[in-house]
């Protein structure tokens, strides 16, 4: 998986938790609770369901990765099992 | 007999609704608490539930039509018996959600007799009001407290329509600014603050989490809202309702959650019986709730029935929250962000995580020192978080 598909399955993940935001509209280097409102709960949706889909332990002081798409798809690339 | 199924009022700040689908048919069963029908509101989408067990006579309203709350939606066939749940005080046993002590159920205001005898019309306003086959209970629901009604007021209402969808943040904010302007009219509030050590609460939810996945994991929300729940049950003033101009306390504790809906707007659907259920089931129903309004989809029950509400602005890094009371509730605390500030322990000044909690209160139910003690209560739930 390199990093564009990540970011595809990321993107899907994002609208499949928040259906109110609007896919195209999404700016991956803009922190997530600046651009959409996200509050702690929704933080912790899109954290949930990242570790899922891709198989990968989130620790609670890691949610600042995600805080972006961007920051999300780069952690998400450097914690895949198998490694990137 | 044969019953009235109407568009209950969803909290203070609805005055109409579009019905856009029927969930039963003429002739089918439906249980008390079962959903009946999904409305559009300022809220969203909300699925309305039945307060009576029966069979269904049949449907009034047509999809696609706007109507007003209070407005006859179909006819429940109803057992003579069963029909006694109108002002039954016994919570439906598996659907807590519309319970006889929800604001402004159809069912309570039938069983309350005739609404015009509170209603306070000029002749003039009644007259119009019985022209356009406005209900008593969209008056009674439009009228402010010991005010009379004039007939602009009657027109007003008349023109109450749902928006269409593109108008629906602006729709939201005029029914937010509505509820508002009635909470600050009518009730008087007095405010309270109370900055807490949150250090044992975070230290206990990060070694909670920590072992955990990240979907079984807790949030603060959740434990602020179940201190709250427990502080609320032990002090009495600020758990239920202001109506008919006196305070009906609640035995249990539905925990309204303030939820911003983006784009501008919240919602505070309710965390039913949060007194008596642990965390990670609060957690669960916490999450669902989110979710639901994020999707637009909700049930009427859980707009009616919080009994004290939640709200926070943690996440937007402001200390204090000064809340409004969401009538007919008469308390809300607001909560800050937890952030790191000096802080004196034992003689010395030291770093640690704090809390502003921000009580506002209605002063018809309970005083300041009750406040305080309400304030303090719930700040030693949080200091021993294992406890919750």
């Amino acid at each position: 998986m390199d990093i564009r598909d990540i970011r595809t399955r990321l993107l899907e993940l994002l609208t499949a938790i928040a259906p109110d935001i609007d896919a195209a509209h999404v700016d991956p280097q803009r922190a997530l609770h600046e651009q959409f409102d996200f509050d702690s709960m929704d933080a912790l949706h899109f954290a949930t369901a990242v570790s899922e889909a891709f198989g990968i332990d989130i620790p609670q002081r890691d949610y600042a990765s995600l805080a972006s798409l961007e920051s999300a798809a780069q952690f998400v690339l450097s914690h895949l099992p198998g490694g990137a | 007999m044969r019953i009235e199924f109407r568009l209950p009022s969803l909290g203070a700040d609805m005055e109409s609704a579009t019905l856009t689908q029927w969930l039963k048919k003429p002739g089918e069963h439906i249980r008390r608490g079962e959903p009946i029908a999904s409305v559009e509101t300022t809220k969203g989408l909300i699925d309305i539930e039945s307060y009576d067990d029966g069979e269904i006579a049949d449907l009034v309203a047509a999809p696609g039509t706007p109507l007003p709350v209070g407005a006859v939606m179909a006819h429940l066939e109803v057992d003579d018996r069963a029909g006694a749940g109108a002002g039954s005080e016994a919570p439906a046993p598996s659907a807590p959600a519309p319970s006889a002590r929800a604001p402004a159920p159809t069912a309570a205001r039938r069983a309350a007799g005739p609404a015009a005898a509170r209603l306070r019309l000029s002749p003039a306003a009644r007259r119009r009001a019985q022209q356009l086959g406005i209900p008593d209970e969209t008056l009674e629901h439009a009228a402010a407290a010991g005010e009379v009604m004039h007939i602009e007021d009657i027109e007003r209402l008349a023109h109450a329509q749902p928006a269409a969808p593109g108008d629906a943040r602006s729709a939201m904010r005029q029914a937010i600014g509505a509820a508002m302007a009635r909470a600050k009219r009518e009730i008087p509030h007095y405010y309270l603050g109370h900055t807490l050590d949150f250090a044992a609460a975070q230290a206990w939810l990060t070694q909670y989490n920590e072992p955990r996945p990240v979907g079984e994991r807790l949030i603060d929300s959740v434990l602020i809202a179940k201190a709250v729940a427990l502080a609320a049950l032990r002090i009495e003033g600020f758990n239920g309702y202001w109506r008919d101009g006196r305070f009906e306390p609640s035995a249990a504790v539905h925990v309204g959650a303030a939820i911003a809906v983006r784009g501008g707007g919240l919602v505070a659907p309710a965390l039913i019986d949060a007194h008596s259920k642990d965390l990670p089931t609060l957690m669960r129903e916490f999450s669902d709730l989110v979710s639901r309004v994020r999707a637009g989809h909700m049930r009427s029950g859980e707009f009616t029935a919080a009994t004290i509400t939640v709200t926070s602005l943690g996440a937007d890094g402001v200390d204090v929250l000064y809340p409004i009371i969401n009538p007919p509730q008469v308390a809300i605390i607001g909560t800050g962000a937890v952030r790191d500030a000096p802080w004196a322990l034992e003689g010395r000044v030291v770093i640690r995580p704090t809390l502003t909690l921000a009580l506002a209160a209605d002063h018809r139910v309970s005083d300041g020192r009750t406040g305080a003690r309400f304030l303090r209560a719930i700040a030693e739930r949080l200091a021993h978080p294992q406890q919750l």
